[in-house]
């Protein structure tokens, strides 16, 4: 997998390389516009991260030259503005998803994750890891082959911890992930512990191993 | 007062004076140019009879002097040689039956070597008329030149003034967040022309410094995303580390916890800016009904934490042109103050009418600081999750639909009502 990060904040771009070096991705750096068209006019990647507001140019119009040339790289715009116009735009231009800074660095994997599983046409849409099957387009998971009955915010949240496996994923991070904006209004994390809960216990009892860690309170891990 | 009523004033005062003044001066001078007149010709009158009497007197005068009464009186005198004497005096006239004022010449004359008192008078009567109605023709005169003069006066100021006023209307209705400058007519008087180009120059500027202003709070908040991005990032790269123990755990969460404020923080500032700025422009018909139960299912978690009923009593539909967005974000600024303010297993009531709608909960068992309450970053809880700027977005969308925002305290419950005044 290959990834081109655009973005001419340094201490950012290296927190994501550092984040998703566990994903075995192949990760580039493009700190300013014109690197940012020359890479993606030479290369393809199967994710590009775009921040739009960049000192010589603005990022939009790389993912103008990308549509122009018909390329598919997934593109996922991180942007300082975090305007419902900018949003718009960038999603009518063709990008595939849309990030507010500050983000967390966990939702920016999963969001990468889901962009290079919706890019892949070779119809592999389950994730495998041991005994356990995650159907990401039926939204379903089995472990040692039988179906396992989750509610949506369970199946999320699994998905979330296994897109982030063996990283921490703090309890901000899930709370926003699973409830948006409410999350915002209310640090409240009691309803995570409720649907952590649940989901180990289902986990657990379908024969699956408990992979899901707490990490000192300050947040989860999937460990496998 | 009014400047017109000002300036005119001093005109006012002095024709008055002037009048009042003039009439009784005119009078007398007219007067004793007429008794100056009278004397005269009793004088030349008395010469002239001297003259010719000289030359017919003879031995006994007194038999023919009698003709010439009761006007001219001329007897013998023994009293010696004096100057000529004016008086006047009041005597019955016959014809007109009253006492008439008469202007009097007593002389002594040699007539033919004897000495002669010889006393002439004249009637003042149609003197006086003549007087009266010259004065009276002279304040009429008066009065209608200082009529005119004032009313000229005063239309000429009028029309004067007339582009200061527009000015100063054109000042009432200036808002410095929705007009650049002030267009102001042209005028051909120096004065107003400097001063409608000075308005002109200063609304302009203070209009810059307020959108630089306006500028410089969004800029700050989207400079500061970046390095609360690289923060955050740092943070969750931080609890990535090994080996980690409980205590640095607990740091780091500490720390995350600062950052996640500083984000809401951030964001709530940039929203407000937002709303500053008319980003919300896009309106549509939002019905406070369904917005509320959309708002509510998003809260049912925290509903249930707190074991709070909510009652929701629709009495008319309550529907207003105003942007969805914002709505949301008032209702769910209030809703989320009246569950986070609440009592495990409190209440919250919500009743919607046509053009308003109340949201009241249990809670503290005090009435809030209604004066303070709408202030940005008046936290009236130690609450670290508020920010303290709910309430002053919510006083922010209500200012951008003219609606009013009002809150009390009664039955212990605190209530918020938010009424639309023209939807």
């Amino acid at each position: 997998m290959k990834l081109l990060i655009v973005e001419d904040e340094k201490e950012l771009s290296k927190s994501i390389v550092a984040y998703l070096k566990q994903e075995n991705y192949l990760c580039e750096i493009a700190p300013d516009f014109k690197t940012a068209l020359d890479k993606t006019e030479s290369f393809d990647y199967d994710c590009v991260l775009l921040d739009i507001t960049l000192p010589d140019g603005n990022g939009l119009n790389v993912l103008k030259g990308l549509k122009a040339d018909n390329k598919t790289d997934g593109v996922i715009i991180i942007s300082a503005k975090n305007s419902i116009d900018d949003r718009i735009a960038g999603l009518n231009l063709g990008a595939d998803d849309y990030l507010a800074k500050p983000f967390h660095l966990s939702e920016l994997s999963a969001r990468i994750a889901a962009v290079i599983r919706r890019r892949r046409f070779d119809g592999n849409k389950v994730l495998v890891l041991n005994e356990l099957t995650i159907d990401t387009l039926a939204k379903t998971i089995s472990v040692n082959g039988k179906g396992v009955d989750l509610t949506r915010k369970e199946y999320d949240l699994l998905l979330y911890l296994v897109t982030n496996k063996n990283r921490v994923v703090s309890k901000n991070a899930i709370a926003e992930h699973l409830s948006g904006d409410e999350a915002d209004v209310f640090d409240n994390f009691d309803f995570i512990y409720a649907h952590m809960k649940n989901l180990k216990k289902k986990m657990v009892q379908a024969g699956c191993e408990d992979y899901i860690k707490s990490i000192y309170g300050m947040g989860y891990k999937f460990d496998i | 007062m009014k400047l017109l009523s000002k300036s005119l004033k001093g005109y006012i005062i002095y024709s008055v004076l002037i009048l009042l003044i003039s009439v009784p001066a005119y009078y007398y001078v007219i007067k004793s140019i007429v008794a100056e007149d009278v004397d005269e010709d009793l004088l030349s009158q008395k010469a002239d009879m001297v003259a010719r009497l000289g030359k017919v007197i003879d031995k006994n005068p007194s038999e023919y002097l009698e003709v010439f009464e009761p006007d001219v009186y001329i007897k013998p005198t023994s009293l010696p040689q004096r100057a000529d004497s004016f008086y006047t005096i009041s005597l019955y006239e016959a014809i007109s039956k009253e006492n008439v004022p008469h202007r009097v010449l007593e002389s002594i004359a040699m007539l033919n070597g004897k000495p002669y008192q010889i006393q002439i008078k004249s009637s003042l009567v149609d003197n006086d008329d003549l007087i009266i109605s010259i004065v009276t023709v002279q304040a009429i005169l008066m009065l209608l030149i200082i009529a005119g003069l004032l009313l000229i006066a005063r239309f000429h100021s009028k029309k004067i003034w007339k582009p200061f006023y527009a000015t100063l209307g054109k000042l009432h209705e200036y808002k410095i967040e929705s007009e650049k400058s002030i267009e102001l007519e042209k005028t051909e008087i120096d004065e107003f022309a400097d001063l409608n180009k000075t308005i002109s120059s200063l609304t302009n500027r203070n209009h810059e410094v307020y959108l630089s202003q306006k500028e410089f709070t969004e800029n700050a908040s989207h400079e500061m995303q970046t390095p609360l991005a690289v923060f955050q990032s740092k943070v969750e790269l931080l609890m990535q580390t090994t080996p980690l123990n409980g205590e640095q755990a607990e740091l780091i969460t500490e720390l995350s916890e600062a950052g996640q404020r500083m984000n809401r923080l951030n964001k709530t500032l940039l929203l407000l800016s937002k709303i500053d700025n008319n980003q919300f422009n896009i309106k549509e018909a939002v019905n406070i009904d369904t917005t509320v139960q959309k708002l509510a299912e998003q809260y049912m978690n925290a509903l249930n934490q707190k074991n709070i009923s909510m009652h929701t009593r629709v009495a008319g539909d309550a529907v207003i042109n105003a942007n969805q967005t914002l709505i949301e974000i008032l209702i769910g600024n209030l809703l989320s103050n009246a569950i986070r303010h609440n009592v495990q297993g409190g209440r919250i009531n919500i009743v919607i009418e046509p053009n308003q709608f109340n949201i009241s909960n249990t809670g503290n068992t005090k009435s809030l600081d209604a004066s303070r309450l709408f202030q940005r970053f008046q936290k009236q809880t130690a609450d670290a999750n508020s920010v303290g700027l709910g309430l002053e977005i919510a006083k922010r969308i209500c200012n951008l639909y003219k609606a009013d925002i009002t809150y009390n305290y009664a039955d212990s419950l605190h209530c918020f009502n938010v009424r639309f005044n023209n939807s």
